[in-house]
């Protein structure tokens, strides 16, 4: 029970082993500190793991997780996270993704589901309001995850007749066959990161499916659809969630990237890639592209649709975009086009299946390992891709993700992972605050987690890529905002609307200039400001989370208390990561990143991670080890 | 100066031109001259030279700056400034 408006104040734990179900228990305080989402999930973690887990292990939980802003209509709110011990570093992994599942399981009356143990056959979860139905999915298993998908809306029909509405969210055989990097897809959205499709897999889970007829109650109504209004007219009108994403997609960046020198190409050994306009965002609107769509109340609608054999799909984004064309050295749009389709149906995250890939065709350039990858041939991909997912032959190994590989074969400098997680498509060494934020990142090489300094270092806002100045302390900033905003189940992209459209529209004009050339002097308030939140002790209308969390749930919220809700949801996944061996020594990259120079006459061109990761640590307020000590957890009402 | 400009994200769906070429001796100078050839090509493009003048600029795959010389042959390439991945 709550007394929070948005809540539906229910947790479901599901043990497996047991088939029982029961509620988790979890207050109003833990929602004041933890809001919902990853940091939900992370301190149930921290609860209930000993570091003795193991990821394919019963013991590992799998935490489904809903924001208190989901289903109150809010724009770009309906995200969900999964988060589990991940099978490709061994440490907390969280995922997040669109679509409606999050919706539909707050429908059900549930702002979380909680499953641990392991079922003894392959099943699908259908969770109906209070009522949990555990079926056989024997005939679903081997199944890719759009026509499990379709088969279970048959199935739900045949149970149910023609008018449920449902959210669903399913493995596909990279799952099923326990690859590292497998991936769980919802609709035609993934929550592809850390391969917790391949946790769905051990515990013998094909799909969950959710559906119910619960109100999500709206705090103060009238207020907070009067904000709703405003804030979508705001991100209509932003140049960025206006114009740019329903347009371009995130694709559009491969352009921009490649002029600053931050697009991976041919395994990171470079930041720009001869071929570049033949997989980007301008080719696909030009070639490719027949609509955008969106997630459930969102308008920005940044989503691609291209056809693959005579059916339309989901396009590429940039990840997939950047890291299987110039990471591999191929120009050619249309594959990547139905790469992306494989790899969602196949149920693969883009990132480290990209991320291995080139990693192999560089070991086998090196001699080091014979597979018969190249950069530049890409007829073999999607069979490669299927052999992943199915483990066949090559395909068994390359399911082990770059840093595995690179323990057997060699080749660990050029393995682009932090902490086992392959790096997105940012080329770090021209935006070295994007590298402080993949080494120190919680789930590892992931550029969102990292706090996405790149936004700032000239995807976004223009300061000096090369400068590490301020920027331990904006990666810190940038960390806990992005937390706070996604723990509420909010779209990060609703993020860009918060820099003034002149910054973003005018980079040029003096105003522009002047505050990007502020900004790295600026790493004193943001200490400062880390230190006393009490200090943002109002609400901005730039900054319209708090707001939501006022009208919509009835929380009390200002700027300071929205900071420190993410900084506690970063310093509790440190605290479960710490349980699990992690310190100062595996926030790394790659020598690649670190000592070899993109471009041998500029000697900024490369990471200064050590220098930053020191200033770091200290603006976190966390040891010289990389962890937060008691005092810290006990501050932060952790511990 | 005769250059090579090319235009990048919506500078380029909204013109629909890719490639064009132009006289100018610095990039302060392209602005207005694109500006100009644009609305020359279509009067109803509704690019200002303020928008031109936002836009990331690079010339021989090298961010510049608008006092940027330019030189026969070069390749300007232009992009309004994009974020989100």
């Amino acid at each position: 029970m709550t007394e929070y408006a948005g809540y539906m104040g229910k947790l479901l734990l599901i043990d497996l082993d047991e088939g029982s179900e029961r509620e988790y228990p979890w207050t109003d305080k833990d929602r004041e500190l933890y809001i919902g989402g990853k940091a939900m999930a992370s301190k149930i973690m921290y609860d209930n793991f000993t570091g003795r887990e193991e990821p394919f292990s019963p013991e590992n939980m799998i935490i489904i997780a809903t924001g208190p802003v989901t289903g109150t209509f809010a724009p770009s709110s309906n995200r969900f996270d999964i988060s589990s011990l991940s099978p490709l570093t061994g440490i907390t992994a969280s995922s997040n993704c669109g679509g409606d599942f999050g919706f539909y399981l707050k429908k059900a009356g549930l702002d979380g589901l909680i499953i641990r143990g392991r079922s003894d056959r392959p099943i699908w979860i259908e969770i109906q309001e209070d009522k949990v139905s555990y079926h056989e999915a024997g005939e679903l298993w081997g199944m890719r995850t759009g026509e499990t998908q379709a088969a279970l809306k048959k199935k739900l029909t045949e149970l149910h007749g023609p008018k449920g509405r449902y959210g669903m969210v399913s493995i596909g055989p990279a799952g099923e066959n326990l690859v590292r990097y497998a991936a769980v897809i919802s609709g035609e959205r993934a929550a592809g990161r850390a391969g917790i499709g391949a946790v769905f897999g051990s515990k013998n889970i094909k799909a969950i499916v959710a559906s119910g007829n619960r109100e999500v109650k709206i705090f103060n109504k009238e207020k907070a659809m009067e904000h709703h209004k405003k804030w979508t007219a705001a991100l209509k009108a932003h140049p960025i969630t206006g114009s740019q994403l329903p347009r371009l997609g995130t694709a559009g960046l491969v352009s921009t990237m490649q002029m600053r020198g931050q697009l991976a190409t041919r395994n990171f050994s470079a930041g720009r890639f001869e071929d570049f306009e033949k997989v980007s965002g301008e080719a696909l609107a030009e070639e490719e592209n027949k609509g955008n769509t969106g997630c459930l109340s969102c308008p920005i609608r940044c989503s691609r649709t291209v056809e693959v054999d005579g059916k339309k799909v989901k396009g590429p984004e940039l990840e997939t975009l950047g890291l299987f064309g110039a990471n591999l050295c191929n120009d050619n749009l249309n594959l990547v086009c139905r790469w992306n389709h494989e790899l969602d149906e196949l149920g693969l995250d883009s990132i480290s299946c990209a991320g291995t890939i080139a990693w192999a065709m560089e070991a086998n350039e090196r001699g080091l390992w014979d597979n018969g990858l190249k950069f530049g041939q890409v007829d073999n991909i999607s069979r490669v891709m299927e052999d992943i997912a199915f483990r066949r032959g090559i395909g068994a190994e390359l399911a082990e993700g770059s840093k595995r590989l690179s323990e057997k074969y060699g080749g660990k400098d050029f393995a682009i992972q932090s902490k086992g997680m392959e790096l997105s498509a940012y080329e770090p060494r021209r935006a070295v605050g994007q590298g402080l934020g993949y080494a120190v990142s919680n789930r590892g090489g992931c550029h969102l987690n990292g706090g996405y300094l790149v936004v700032l270092e000239g995807l976004g806002l223009s300061i000096d890529q090369q400068t590490p100045k301020a920027k331990a302390d904006l990666c810190m900033f940038m960390q806990d905002f992005m937390e706070a905003i996604s723990l509420c189940g909010h779209c990060l992209f609703t993020s860009y609307a918060v820099f003034p459209g002149f910054l973003i529209s005018k980079p040029n004009s003096p105003m522009s200039r002047l505050v990007n050339s502020m900004i790295p002097h600026c790493g004193w308030a943001v200490r400062m400001l880390n230190k006393f939140p009490a200090m943002a002790f109002m609400n901005l209308p730039l900054i319209p989370y708090t707001y939501e969390l006022k009208y919509a749930v009835g929380m009390k919220m200002n700027i300071g208390r929205f900071l420190r809700i993410g900084e506690r949801s970063y310093n509790v996944e440190r605290a479960v990561n710490a349980k699990f061996g992690v310190s100062a020594e595996n926030d790394k990259l790659p020598k690649r990143l670190t000592k070899v120079l993109q471009d041998p006459k500029d000697p900024k061109s490369k990471v200064p991670l050590d220098r930053m990761k020191a200033t770091y640590y200290k603006a976190r307020g966390w040891g010289e080890n990389g962890l937060p000590g008691d005092r810290k957890l006990k501050g932060l009402g952790i511990k | 100066m005769s250059v090579r400009v090319r235009l990048f994200g919506l500078l380029r769906l909204d013109t629909g031109i890719r490639e064009l070429e132009l006289e100018a001796g610095s990039v302060r100078e392209l602005y207005p001259k694109l500006a100009e050839e644009l609305r020359r090509r279509d009067e109803n493009c509704p690019l200002k030279e303020k928008d031109l003048r936002g836009c990331v600029v690079s010339v021989n795959d090298r961010l510049s700056k608008p006092g940027t010389r330019l030189k026969d042959g070069d390749v300007v390439c232009l992009i309004p400034p994009v974020a989100g991945g």
